[in-house]
């Protein structure tokens, strides 16, 4: 065997094998099915901009805040003068879910609303 | 085949009538099933990949850019799908090292039949690595034309025919051990 005696055999016709008589029928078949799908819906990054751009700064502002009071320190809030020492760490906690939930409440209403456009 | 008539089947297509791809399916379908069947051995599977071809090409007749002949983009386009499903799932081959297990197990004592020859050949096509398969695979598909290969696998021809002569060095090593004929040595 020498590289024309690979030529012969890989170049072979009997090598070849014939697409069964249904194959072209079964290709259309998903061609049409294909074709009568809806294409997908694109996401509307022109309408989802806006809020994406007010969430980053919200979230680069609530950030900067916990840098800010990290920095200060355990300075107690003007509210939480007149309660008990045992108090300050649940009211500053309640701020926080407060706000998370204000930020959360205007994130859903405005994906709702873009998305009934 | 004539490129006037996919030309003009794509332009339907292009213009809605989706009947007008079947002209393409029916010109095609032979040499894309034997090209998937060189890279898979199974012919479900080849009918099969050659399907998927056929429907990422309707999708992306958009792309297809006239400089180059409609056949040479369907031929890149199938053979790109056939190298990533064969590397998904590869075909049940044989390693070139047990090859030889073949002859044993399925040849008469006077030696191969050149059938047997043949299949054993094939076999050893499938079990060259991948780049020197792909190479070789699409360098006989295209009745041995380097540079219609080189555009299928999307690589310059220098890459193809370096890799060609590798994968022929790999197999003429490989089934002189197998068949045992020293006149496999270099021709």
């Amino acid at each position: 065997m020498t590289n024309d005696d690979l030529d012969r055999i890989l170049s072979s016709k009997d090598y070849d094998v014939l697409p069964s008589s249904g194959l072209a029928a079964s290709v259309m078949e998903a061609i049409r099915s294909e074709a009568a799908t809806p294409p997908p819906i694109p996401f509307p990054w022109k309408r989802a901009l806006p809020g994406l751009a007010a969430a980053g700064v919200a979230l680069v502002w609530l950030l900067a805040l916990v840098v800010e009071e990290l920095l200060r320190g355990a300075v107690p809030l003007p509210l939480t003068t007149s309660l008990p020492i045992w108090w300050v760490p649940i009211v500053r906690s309640i701020g926080w879910s407060a706000l998370a939930l204000l930020l959360s409440l205007i994130s859903v209403k405005l994906s709702m609303q873009l998305a009934s456009r | 085949m004539s490129a006037a008539e996919d030309q003009a089947d794509i332009e339907r297509v292009q213009a809605g009538d989706i009947s007008a791809f079947e002209g393409i399916v029916r010109r095609w379908q032979g040499p894309l099933v034997n090209l998937a069947y060189r890279f898979c051995r199974d012919r479900g599977r080849a009918e099969e990949m050659a399907q998927e071809a056929f429907l990422r090409a309707y999708r992306s007749l958009g792309k297809w850019r006239k400089k180059a002949a409609f056949s040479t983009w369907l031929f890149a386009l199938a053979t790109n799908l056939y190298c990533s499903e064969i590397r998904r799932i590869p075909p049940n081959t044989v390693s070139l090292d047990n090859i030889a297990e073949i002859r044993e197990s399925g040849a008469a004592d006077e030696g191969l039949l050149e059938k047997d020859r043949d299949r054993v050949v094939r076999q050893a096509v499938l079990a060259l690595p991948r780049k020197y398969r792909e190479a070789t695979i699409l360098f006989y598909f295209h009745d041995m034309d380097i540079s219609a290969a080189a555009e299928s696998l999307g690589l310059p021809e220098g890459t193809v025919k370096a890799r060609l002569s590798r994968g022929r060095d790999i197999l003429r090593r490989k089934l002189t051990k197998t068949l045992g004929t020293p006149e496999l040595e270099q021709a």
